[in-house]
């Protein structure tokens, strides 16, 4: 996040601090932190709502249950009582000879004065009872402008559900409600009850007796059953006929499964199926009087009647309470995430300010100003501690800084005198050629390549009288400043004995002798002396543990002078070397080096090796003398190619021109 | 460079691997110092896995010689490779060390 913020350049004007969250630390922490406390919200949330709507559907399931079966008991209790005067009466004609018309029609009367829920009763014998040539019999009284009026059914009642059903059945039958148009403009069902008589022993039915009951006060009672401001109760019969209704022009006129093929609703039919069938039940549906609202519908049978009784429960209505409190609850979780988002920016601004304040300053330093002000940051948090060790940093940096100018310094000196040193070791060394223009017995050609600045490799060459040129290569052991203050004592030592005309056993004796007198660290130089007289082409040298050199001869392979093996100068004081001589022949040449030219080395670590040299050589034998060692030079850097030169690279051709 | 120091009864046997140029010199040079605080006076170099041997790396068995002089002991050389024993052959040290074909010989000569 904070690497974020650093490439946001636009985070990090100096002094300005725009509310710009950006995809910064503000940004990302309110952003997942409001998306988890979401999260939680609504897990909890959903869980309450589940876990509160559940109880009250619970609480309304019990209470509509015990509401319905409440119900249909009080209606059945009413009906039960009606059911008893037909049943009553249907004993008294079976035990008592009736047969006389006005007395049947006194009783009938004042039955139906005494019950005022019963519209009107009849009794009904079976055809051929009272006479033989009368077919119909059946006395009628009913309720008529407040008093009661009597007659006797002229029509062929035989057939008719009040009649039919209970004489098939031999038992009580309350036969479908029907709609009394004319009578009284209501509702009426009908209860029928066969009375017997005994003939003899035998037990025969006689007639029926039936009584028409307004529901009327069936419909009040329903209606007026109230549940919440739009919740309703219905009634349907056995058929599924709608007895009773909110809605008027249903009654009477469709059953509860012409509403389910209205709507092609299959679960209303399933509701009026298991209505029909007498069971009671708490369902989850749609208003039965439109479709529309989802509510809640509990049923419960008429055990009388079999008709059923509904009640419908609005879900919107019974729900309000809970809808409203789910409200309020969403509406202060959406103010508290409100005001956590401001808490959240509010911290993360008070992080991100100094930071900023820190970013820029950073950029300060990183642009070379180490004397950028680091701003305070009086906490004691993380942030603190950050700009503490910023503070920290920049001190450290700048000590580091004020000691690597010292040092830088330092060094800068020494490198400065080094080159000095190189300059003047270069300048002992006799570096004009051609040397002697005005010689034409010889010729002579060197190079010396430090590894270093300074090296501890040395040639020279001088001549002694008119006839005799002496000529040195040497090398000292080691590299450096310390090979580089023997070289030179050893290059003075050397020109300064062989000047006085000694022989070269002689020079190497008393150089190695001055060499060896004080000489703790055990520093020695190889070298090779040589001493050509140019008149004769006689060569007397002499070699203090050092390479032999090559003898380029024309028309002969390159070969090592044979020489006697001395010891290396100032390591043993008394040493005595052994000198040769060579006749050397017109333009033969003698190739001196030391070991920097064998023993270079490639990437791999192998080493140039003589094999390489003398094959260099004897392909540049015949070539002037600088073009023998700029070829070997050549070859050398070729084959070490990127690997570091370890050793001082000397090289010196010496050429007999008779 | 590797280099590993054994010890048969008074003989202390330097055994010397890879390259004694003036890179690895003064890791030799600390390890030889470290003998020398011992009162031992037989020396032997093992050098039949060294590879290469410079000036400077020459002028560590100097030293190491001359020690062993000043306190009368003995030093010697054993399994040097043809290219190294060429290197002590032409600075003529091999004439100040000895030098012995095999580690059996160089022990034979300073019991």
């Amino acid at each position: 996040m904070v690497l974020n913020m650093f490439n946001d350049r636009r985070d990090t004007c100096p002094g300005g601090d725009p509310v710009r969250p950006g995809r910064g630390i503000a940004f990302r922490l309110s952003f997942w932190i409001l998306l988890s406390v979401i999260g939680i919200f609504t897990l909890v949330f959903g869980y309450y709502y589940m876990l509160s709507r559940d109880l009250i559907v619970k609480k309304i399931e019990k209470q509509a249950g015990e509401q319905a079966r409440g119900t249909a008991a009080r209606i059945d209790t009413v009906l039960a009582a009606t059911q008893k005067i037909p049943e009553n009466l249907s004993v008294v004609l079976s035990d008592l000879p009736f047969q006389e018309e006005k007395k049947l029609f006194g009783l009938m009367k004042a039955i139906l004065a005494r019950n005022p829920e019963i519209y009107g009763m009849a009794v009904a014998f079976e055809p051929y009872f009272r006479a033989r040539n009368v077919r119909h019999f059946s006395p009628y009284v009913y309720k008529e402008n407040g008093g009661i009026a009597s007659t006797r059914i002229a029509y062929d009642y035989f057939s008719w559900d009040w009649y039919r059903l209970p004489r098939e059945s031999l038992s009580p039958v309350w036969v479908e409600p029907y709609f009394d148009e004319g009578a009284g403009n209501i509702v009426m069902s009908t209860y029928s009850v066969p009375f017997y008589r005994s003939v003899g022993k035998r037990r025969e039915i006689s007639g029926i007796v039936t009584v028409d009951i307004s529901l009327a006060w069936l419909q009040k009672l329903v209606s007026d059953i109230r549940i919440g401001e739009t919740g309703y109760a219905f009634l349907i019969s056995q058929k599924g006929t709608l007895v009773t209704h909110p809605d008027t022009s249903l009654m009477m006129n469709q059953t509860i499964f012409d509403l389910a093929d209205e709507r092609s609703d299959s679960s209303l039919r399933d509701i009026g199926s298991r209505m029909t069938r007498g069971e009671a039940g708490f369902v989850e549906s749609r208003d039965v009087l439109d479709g529309g609202e989802p509510c809640w519908l509990a049923f419960a049978p008429l055990s009388t009647t079999g008709w059923s009784l509904g009640l419908v429960f609005p879900r919107g209505e019974l729900m309000a309470d809970v809808s409203r409190l789910h409200r309020l609850t969403l509406f202060f979780g959406a103010f508290g995430l409100v005001v956590l988002f401001c808490v959240i920016i509010w911290i993360a601004r008070s992080i991100i300010h100094p930071l900023r304040l820190l970013t820029a300053a950073t950029q300060t330093m990183a642009g070379g100003g180490l004397n950028a002000q680091i701003p305070a940051v009086r906490r004691h948090d993380e942030v603190g501690r950050l700009a503490a060790s910023f503070a920290a940093m920049r001190e450290s940096l700048q000590t580091y800084i004020s000691d690597l100018t010292e040092t830088t310094a330092a060094k800068e000196k020494i490198e400065s005198e080094l080159k000095i040193a190189h300059d003047i070791q270069m300048d002992m060394l006799p570096r004009t050629f051609p040397p002697f223009p005005q010689r034409e017995e010889m010729d002579v050609f060197a190079m010396l390549k430090p590894a270093r600045e300074v090296g501890g490799d040395l040639y020279d060459f001088f001549f002694l009288d008119d006839d005799h040129f002496c000529f040195t290569v040497g090398d000292v052991s080691g590299k450096g400043v310390p090979a580089a203050l023997h070289m030179a004592i050893t290059k003075i030592l050397l020109k300064t004995k062989a000047q006085q005309g000694l022989p070269t056993e002689t020079i190497l004796a008393r150089v190695n002798e001055d060499l060896a007198l004080d000489n703790p660290s055990m520093m020695f130089v190889t070298l090779f002396l040589g001493i050509l007289n140019v008149r004769t082409g006689e060569l007397t040298y002499c070699s203090a543990g050092h390479p032999s050199p090559y003898l380029l001869r024309a028309g002969e392979r390159v070969n090592p002078l044979p020489a006697e093996n001395g010891m290396a100068l100032g390591v043993v004081d008394d040493f005595v070397y052994r000198f040769r001589t060579e006749m050397l022949k017109k333009n033969d040449c003698l190739f001196l080096y030391t070991d920097g030219v064998t023993e270079a080395a490639d990437v791999h670590c192998e080493l140039f090796e003589e094999e390489r040299l003398v094959q260099a050589l004897m392909e540049l034998k015949d070539k002037d003398l600088k073009s023998i060692i700029e070829g070997v030079l050549e070859r050398i850097e070729d084959f070490a190619g990127n690997a570091p030169q370890a050793d001082d690279i000397t090289m010196m051709v010496v050429r007999y021109k008779g | 460079m590797d280099i590993e120091v054994t010890q048969d009864s008074e003989i202390s046997v330097f055994v010397l691997r890879g390259r004694l140029d003036a890179v690895s010199a003064p890791q030799l040079e600390d390890r030889i110092g470290l003998w020398f605080e011992q009162p031992g006076t037989r020396l032997i170099f093992n050098l039949e896995g060294l590879d290469y041997v410079s000036s400077a790396g020459l002028r560590v068995f100097l030293t190491s010689a001359k020690k062993m002089k000043t306190r009368d002991g003995k030093l010697c050389m054993a399994g040097l490779r043809p290219n190294v024993k060429e290197v002590f052959t032409i600075s003529g040290f091999i004439t100040l060390i000895p030098a012995y074909d095999t580690l059996g010989a160089a022990k034979d000569a300073i019991r």
